[in-house]
């Protein structure tokens, strides 16, 4: 009895920093931030409460707003996509038992290390009208875009730069691709199976864990896109690349008004967590678990 | 191995490869040339994917007292190595007792600890904001540093499954011995977690070196920015005037390099964890 209560006493001992902080910087601000989101605030006056107005206004009268909403999924549901179709054929290629495989790993693996700054300065360049990838589609006859600067292929272009880093897609499904047994690509030769049959009906399978493991984190980061926005495009032009956070960015800390960007902040979050539960929803169907007996 | 190439399908695969990864280093390319072009080729914004000129000095310029990048590069330094400090320490010891230690309330406290992770920064951003601004720590590296030592969700997690791992019979013995419960932390376990305390400090130290929007919150003051924002500032030049693209990317250069240098000692540690924690039960 005296040694449980001992144990007990420690645990929360040991807790207490996470607990303290969950308190304090997470649950704390998260109640203030739900009650903000019915206010009009300026960061100096006392909030004033307005009810629905924030979201009333959100929906019903921001266009700019719903122009970042469905800009927000424009680059979400094209980029996500891509990057996982992009990131399963490259860890495929790479899994081919070639020498010097171990540079080309490396290789691929290392825009992911640039940080969001960089990449963002640097396909500022590569995108501009007249040079990088222009350059380089005039080679073999094609005009290209003006991309960040036309409307139009603002966003393609954001997606396009997000391919950059499908290395860092790669790391799972390349572990995950080795740790399929190899009977059960012998089997498969046995019974006749070519490559293609053998990639949709093992290899994919066995990699449902990871590939849903990439497009929840995918979802949840692509719902959130600021820095590239905020750098290379500032949103424009004419709000064809703005986004939901960068929205929320400009209203809380250019504008002051921190009750609306409140009220956006929770239709991101209500956004995020409603698309996450969809896809948990949907992966009984596709996600694939050794373990576990199909019912 | 399982599949015997052909030689044609080796060389279709060395083909692809090549060309995919002439693409992906095409950017880098691009970034060296601008790093290394004269100030004249820089206004007329001629760039060239492969240099033509080597300038250098750009690189000695940037510590030069009109761009100072060596203030930036403290700060960040600062903020980072703070931010491991706290994450390595604090997520460890609360790990420690989500795997070891047994006392009631102890299995909701974690499944608490899991949603957080769900929770986007946006959502506590403005309080906390205002929680700092009343503490009077803007312009400070403060607001950065002081979460870190609140530990992180991600990371006690991925330490309390490393540790779960670690046989019982170890703390057992070691409490027989008479060690207590810090002494059980400090002796037994932290040695054996390793190959995660450096993957975790690693991962820390990237994302904090590269973190953008935070020090765009809460820092105005040039003098205190760290690295990224610094080079992004860079680009804010009085109008008219265009932008020095080549000491930016100079700047990006500097950005970039130490996280492939940390990737290049941490891999095997990274990996190590990887392997552990992105095994199928982790991934469910």
């Amino acid at each position: 009895m005296k040694l449980r209560a001992k144990e007990t006493l420690w645990f929360y001992l040991l807790v207490s920093p996470w607990l303290v902080g969950f308190i304090g910087l997470t649950l704390g601000p998260m109640l203030y931030s739900f009650y903000l989101g019915f206010t009009d605030w300026d960061l100096f006056n006392a909030p004033r409460w307005v009810g629905l107005d924030n979201f009333v206004r959100l929906f019903t009268q921001d266009r700019i707003f719903g122009k970042a909403l469905l800009n927000t999924f424009y680059y979400a549901g094209l980029s996500i996509p891509l990057g996982l179709t992009a990131s399963l054929a490259v860890a495929w290629l790479l899994n081919k038992p070639l020498a010097g495989m171990r540079i080309f790993r490396t290789l691929y693996y290392i825009p992911a290390l640039v940080p969001a700054v960089a990449t963002s300065l640097i396909f500022q360049r590569l995108l501009a009208p007249n040079s990088g990838l222009n350059q380089l589609l005039a080679l073999v006859g094609i005009q290209g875009p003006a991309w960040l600067l036309d409307p139009l292929w603002v966003k393609p272009a954001l997606v396009l730069m997000s391919l950059w880093g499908v290395g860092g897609g790669t790391v799972l499904l390349l572990a995950g691709m080795q740790g399929v047994p190899v009977e059960f690509y012998e089997a498969a030769a046995m019974d006749g199976a070519n490559q293609t049959q053998m990639f949709f009906k093992i290899t994919l399978p066995m990699l449902s864990p990871v590939l849903f493991f990439n497009l929840i984190t995918g979802l949840i980061g692509a719902m959130q896109t600021f820095t590239q926005v905020y750098i290379m495009t500032g949103g424009g032009p004419n709000n064809a690349s703005l986004m939901i956070v960068p929205y929320l960015f400009d209203n809380a800390f250019r504008f002051y008004h921190m009750g609306y960007a409140s009220a956006i902040a929770w239709v991101l979050f209500v956004l995020i967590l409603l698309l996450t539960l969809l896809v948990f929803r949907s992966s009984s169907a596709w996600v694939y678990y050794e373990s576990e007996v199909k019912r | 191995m399982w599949r015997k190439l052909s030689k044609l399908d080796v060389i279709t695969s060395y083909t692809i490869l090549m060309s995919l990864g002439a693409l992906l280093l095409a950017p880098f390319l691009l970034m060296i040339s601008i790093a290394l072009s004269s100030d004249e080729t820089t206004v007329k914004m001629a760039f060239t994917l492969f240099p033509r000129e080597f300038q250098f000095a750009n690189f000695g310029r940037v510590f030069g007292p009109q761009y100072a990048l060596q203030t930036f590069i403290g700060n960040s330094l600062v903020l980072c190595l703070l931010a491991v400090l706290g994450q390595v320490f604090v997520s460890s010891l609360v790990a420690y007792a989500f795997a070891r230690l047994r006392a009631p309330g102890r299995d909701v406290l974690f499944v608490i600890l899991l949603s957080t992770m769900m929770i986007p920064a946006e959502v506590t951003m403005i309080p906390q904001f205002d929680i700092f601004r009343r503490l009077g720590w803007i312009n400070t590296l403060l607001p950065l540093i002081v979460p870190n030592f609140f530990g992180g969700a991600y990371n006690i997690f991925l330490m309390r499954q490393f540790i779960a791992r670690i046989p019982m019979d170890l703390d057992e013995a070691a409490q027989i011995d008479g060690l207590s419960y810090p002494g059980i932390y400090a002796r037994i376990i932290l040695p054996l977690i390793r190959p995660v305390l450096v993957t975790v400090a690693i991962m820390t130290f990237s994302w904090n070196w590269g973190w953008f929007m935070g020090p765009l919150i809460y820092i105005n003051d040039r003098a205190r920015m760290p690295l990224a924002l610094g080079v992004q500032m860079l680009s804010a030049v009085p109008g008219g005037q265009l932008p020095k693209y080549n000491i930016m990317m100079v700047g990006s250069l500097i950005l970039i390099f130490p996280l492939i240098l940390l990737y290049f000692f941490g891999q095997k540690y990274i990996y190590q964890v990887g392997i552990v924690s992105s095994g199928s039960s982790a991934v469910k």
